[in-house]
């Protein structure tokens, strides 16, 4: 099944930052929900392992990650697909762009995905609620993490 | 006895058209039922399949080591390990043949790849976890006609360059068969010419028998005596045996198949499919008994669905409505492998069936079977072989030919019916339909619905609709069905080579109780309660003291199994032949009991009478214990019967369905006010039991017209594989029905009876579509294709531009 997810998040860091972050494995890792490894093979070339929850199934997916950053620093895309063994499979891409608002930066995902197996049979009412779930809580980690690197000194003195 | 009356007497033998309760029941009904899973040996260990996630997909790699370590897990079969054997293919029902687990490939979402064998259901589960699949995604087809498009891709590559199938040539790579019955040219010259002329596209969506107990079996070989044991839902055991036989080059005389109590079967668990062999398989290998149980979800996506029928049809008729010809070709989808279950000869059932119950002079059909990246199958889902298909079809070109004559479709009807005087009648396109009166059934039918105050009551709804005054519409479905079952005489009709004959074996026990044998298989019909009083209006033995058995192979007699509303039709006349060989014998013991001739004898309910001298008579129990305890000479000892019965003809059950439905044009929501259903089904051996099947039918109708659905999303992905998305319907939804009847008794069927259980599922689906089409025809609506869910239906409403 098809899935569209759409939305944008005003995120108070500046542009910069937040294309540096988007490639920082280390702040995706924290933000991915369930991730558990994210392998950075090469410039453009990533590798994760996400543990999954939709409806009744949980499954960990492994899958390969392509980034295309030709558009650096205002945008930004991805490929990927990955499978959950039994639980199903997914491939799809992202667009995300980064507009300037001062010192702040509004981001904008455009993301597409065909989803199959067990996860489009079972979760085929739950699947868009989810992912659309997974997303908030994606860029909600990300745009605390950014915070929160471009305010080192607070934390210090917390 | 002897101081009952007559009256009493029959009556005390709950016989033919007594409404004896089911015998069944007491088990059902106290969680006391034996269903395959209830069946636990020791050592038991469990089978279950890793399926394909993928619809269409190269199968690169298996790697089943990380599975094989978990502790309790056994071994992990797959294609080639059954190679060996020749059993990583195997035979279909319909000619064609179907892979047991994946061989290079799988072609539908759900088929079977891998057979992992555990110690119990938990670890086999973790265990298929732990299993990684390697796939090369390949392009899917789950529309038939792209199928068939010159540039699809091709689905079956083990067919590659064979352009002979098991019916004949085949025109494209994704093209199992084209079937044609009737006069093609004929038919064409007459529409072409015709009066009036209707077309229409009439889709019979997928749909699937969901029985609430999934398919499953437990295998035992025990290698000391060298016999394999099967326990499963097997509408068909002995078939079962056959295959089994043939399969593993086990002789049958070594094999036992039993088939338990089966919750339900509605055509699904006809098939033989993967789960058997490889439990049978793991089984021999083992040396220990293997359980396989599909779960609710394998069921939906992989075990057989129904229907998939696109029906092209064109009907003409003169300018007064009297039909002058029908032309139809279906694009039969039958999904990657094609497991039909049909008679051999009749790749598209007794479709042909399509003229239904009208004097049509001149028609023709073509189906075109094609393969889709979809789960195979193709089964008669309460239905005789493809005949729902073909009355749902007929009564949709009626409607929409009434539609295009500005005509009362009961009118239509009326004007069109084969008439009383016409059986036997032969139709167009082949059959002789035994017997019917389908003028009187329809008059009843209307007239105890009120059919001109509904009409009336319709015509002011609409200009209340109209004036702004209300949002409901109100639509009322006529449905006139004539099924064909009781498949079938020997002549024509066969499974793999056998006969579709059925059998009844019978032994009267010294004491005047008795004991018979079917070759068929109860799955909810309640052939122990039936069956019981055909024989006891034969033998004059009480319907409560006949035991009857079915589904053991090693003690049943052969026979082809229940399905297609056969086994009152064949097993049933065998029954009461065979019955009647046991009272022929009790003549000629009773003769020598009374010192008379037989010839001075007659039959009076239980007993043999001297002609003329009613105080000088023997009753079936004395005539029994007689059998035993007597020296008679020229006679063997002891009473027993077996007859195998070869019907002559098919039977014709039909009946009037009208379904009033009264839909808010806003939300799409249907509500069915009432339900009326009169059947003549011959002569009527338990009514109650059949109301319970016209319920139980009619129930099955609903769920199909009104919401049940396979459905899948262009990547082949099952979308309804739970009982979340397939509508299976509880007593919430379920409509309220009244139930009537004629009587048209089979004239060639020992006791007149045709079958039933069938006829409201038949009936029963246009009968509902028609009212939700009857509801919009007002503002122009000719053909919505089912399932009309509340949605669809409001869509209908909302393109027919009602929502302002």
């Amino acid at each position: 099944m098809a899935l569209e997810l759409k939305d944008e998040i005003l995120i108070p860091a500046p542009r910069d930052v937040v294309y540096a972050a988007l490639n920082d494995t280390a702040m995706l890792k924290a933000a991915i929900p369930g991730c558990e490894e994210l392998l950075r093979h090469s410039e453009t070339d990533l590798e994760a392992k996400v543990v999954l929850k939709i409806g009744p199934i949980k499954a960990r997916f492994g899958g390969k990650v392509v980034l295309d950053q030709s558009g650096a620093p205002g945008s930004f895309s991805l490929t990927g697909e990955g499978s959950g063994g039994v639980a199903g499979f997914a491939k799809g891409g992202a667009v995300v762009t980064l507009e300037d608002r001062g010192a702040e930066t509004l981001l904008s995902y455009n993301a597409t995905a065909d989803v199959g197996g067990k996860i489009a049979q079972l979760g085929n009412r739950l699947i868009a609620g989810t992912a659309k779930k997974l997303a908030d809580q994606f860029f909600a980690s990300f745009a605390a993490a950014v915070t929160a690197a471009e305010a080192p000194a607070a934390d210090e003195t917390a | 006895m002897n101081d009952l009356s007559h009256d009493q007497r029959v009556a005390g033998l709950k016989g033919l058209g007594s409404s004896r309760k089911r015998v069944e029941d007491a088990r059902f009904t106290q969680g006391k039922g034996n269903y395959v899973d209830d069946i636990k040996m020791p050592d038991m260990l469990f089978g279950d399949f890793v399926r394909s996630q993928y619809a269409h997909a190269r199968i690169r790699s298996v790697d089943t080591s990380k599975a094989v370590a978990l502790p309790g897990v056994i071994a992990v079969l797959q294609a080639a390990d059954l190679a060996p054997l020749g059993l990583h293919w195997m035979p279909t029902l319909a000619g064609d043949k179907q892979m047991v687990l994946a061989d290079g490939k799988v072609l539908f979402q759900g088929q079977e790849i891998a057979f992992v064998i555990a110690e119990d259901r938990y670890i086999c589960a973790d265990a298929i976890e732990l299993i990684e699949v390697e796939y090369e995604e390949l392009p899917v087809v789950v529309d038939p006609f792209k199928a068939l498009q010159p540039g699809a891709p091709v689905l079956r590559e083990d067919l590659a360059g064979q352009t002979k199938g098991a019916h004949g040539e085949r025109i494209h790579h994704n093209h199992i068969f084209r079937w044609e019955v009737g006069d093609k040219e004929g038919t064409e010259a007459v529409v072409a010419g015709a009066d009036v002329v209707a077309e229409e596209m009439v889709y019979y969506h997928r749909t699937h028998p969901c029985p609430l107990e999934t398919c499953g079996c437990v295998a035992s070989m025990d290698k000391i005596n060298g016999k394999l044991t099967l326990w499963g839902t097997f509408q068909a055991p002995h078939v079962v045996r056959t295959v089994a036989s043939l399969l593993s080059g086990i002789p049958e005389s070594s094999i036992r198949v039993v088939s338990p109590d089966i919750g339900g079967g509605f055509g699904n668990k006809v098939g033989v499919y993967p789960g058997y062999v490889c439990a049978i398989v793991a089984s021999i290998v083992t040396g220990r008994p293997v359980k396989w149980i599909e779960d609710r979800m394998d069921n939906l996506m992989a075990t057989a669905f129904a229907r998939d029928y696109w029906m092209q049809g064109k009907i003409a008729a003169t300018a007064e409505g009297k039909i002058t010809g029908l032309w139809c070709h279906v694009t039969a989808d039958h999904g990657a492998f094609d497991a039909c279950a049909d008679p051999t000869k009749f790749p598209a059932g007794f479709f042909s069936i399509c003229t239904g119950s009208y004097d049509i002079p001149v028609a023709y059909v073509g189906v075109d079977g094609v393969y889709t990246n979809k789960a195979p199958g193709g089964v008669a889902y309460r239905c005789s072989f493809r005949v729902t298909e073909a009355a749902y079809f007929i009564e949709r070109m009626i409607e929409v030919l009434a539609i295009k004559l500005g005509m009362d479709s009961a009118e239509l009807r009326r004007i069109n019916f084969i008439r009383k005087e016409q059986f036997p009648y032969q139709s167009a396109l082949g059959w002789e339909y035994d017997s019917g009166d389908y003028h009187t059934a329809w008059d009843k039918a209307l007239n105890a619905v009120g059919y001109d105050a509904l009409r009336a009551e319709q015509a002011q709804r609409v200009a209340d609709f109209k004036a702004g005054k209300t949002r409901s519409l109100m639509g009322i479905g006529l449905s006139f069905f004539t099924e064909i079952v009781g498949a079938g005489p020997v002549k024509n009709c066969d499974i793999l080579g056998m006969g579709m004959f059925d059998s009844c074996e019978i032994r009267i026990h010294p004491t005047g109780s008795a004991l018979a044998r079917l070759g068929t298989i109860s799955q909810g019909q309640g052939h122990a309660t039936t069956f019981a009083q055909i024989l006891a209006t034969e033998t004059g033995i009480p319907a409560d003291q006949i035991t009857i058995e079915e589904g053991d192979t090693d003690t049943a007699p052969y026979g082809l199994g229940t399905y297609g509303s056969r086994s009152t039709p064949v097993a049933g006349a065998a029954t009461a032949m065979a019955g009647r060989k046991i009272r022929a014998k009790a003549q000629m013991i009773a003769a020598y009991l009374l010192e008379v001739h037989d010839n001075d004898l007659e039959w009076d309910v239980d007993r043999f009478v001297v002609k003329g001298v009613p105080e000088r008579f023997k009753t079936m129990k004395e005539i029994a214990y007689a059998a035993y305890n007597q020296a008679i000479p020229g006679l063997e000892p002891g009473l027993e019967a077996v007859s195998y019965y070869d019907p002559p003809n098919m039977t014709y059950p039909f009946g009037a369905y009208i379904c009033v439905m009264d839909i808010d044009a806003d939300t799409g929501v249907a509500d069915i006010r009432s339900f009326y259903a009169l059947d003549d089904c011959g002569t009527r051996i338990n009514p109650m039991i059949i109301e319970g099947q016209v319920h139980g039918g009619a129930t099955e109708a609903f769920a199909i017209a009104m919401g049940q659905e396979i459905a899948y999303d262009e990547m082949g992905n099952c979308m309804t594989g739970t009982l979340m998305d397939f509508f299976l319907p509880t007593a919430w939804e379920t409509p309220h029905y009244t139930t009537d009847f004629t009587e048209t008794p089979s004239p060639h069927h020992p006791i007149g009876a045709k079958g039933v259980g069938e006829s409201p599922n038949v009936g029963g689906v246009p009968a509902f579509s028609n009212a939700v089409h009857d509801a919009f025809r007002p503002f122009g609506l000719t053909q919505s294709h089912m399932p009309h869910d509340h949605w669809r239906i409001w869509r209908i409403a909302n393109q027919l531009g009602l929502h302002g």
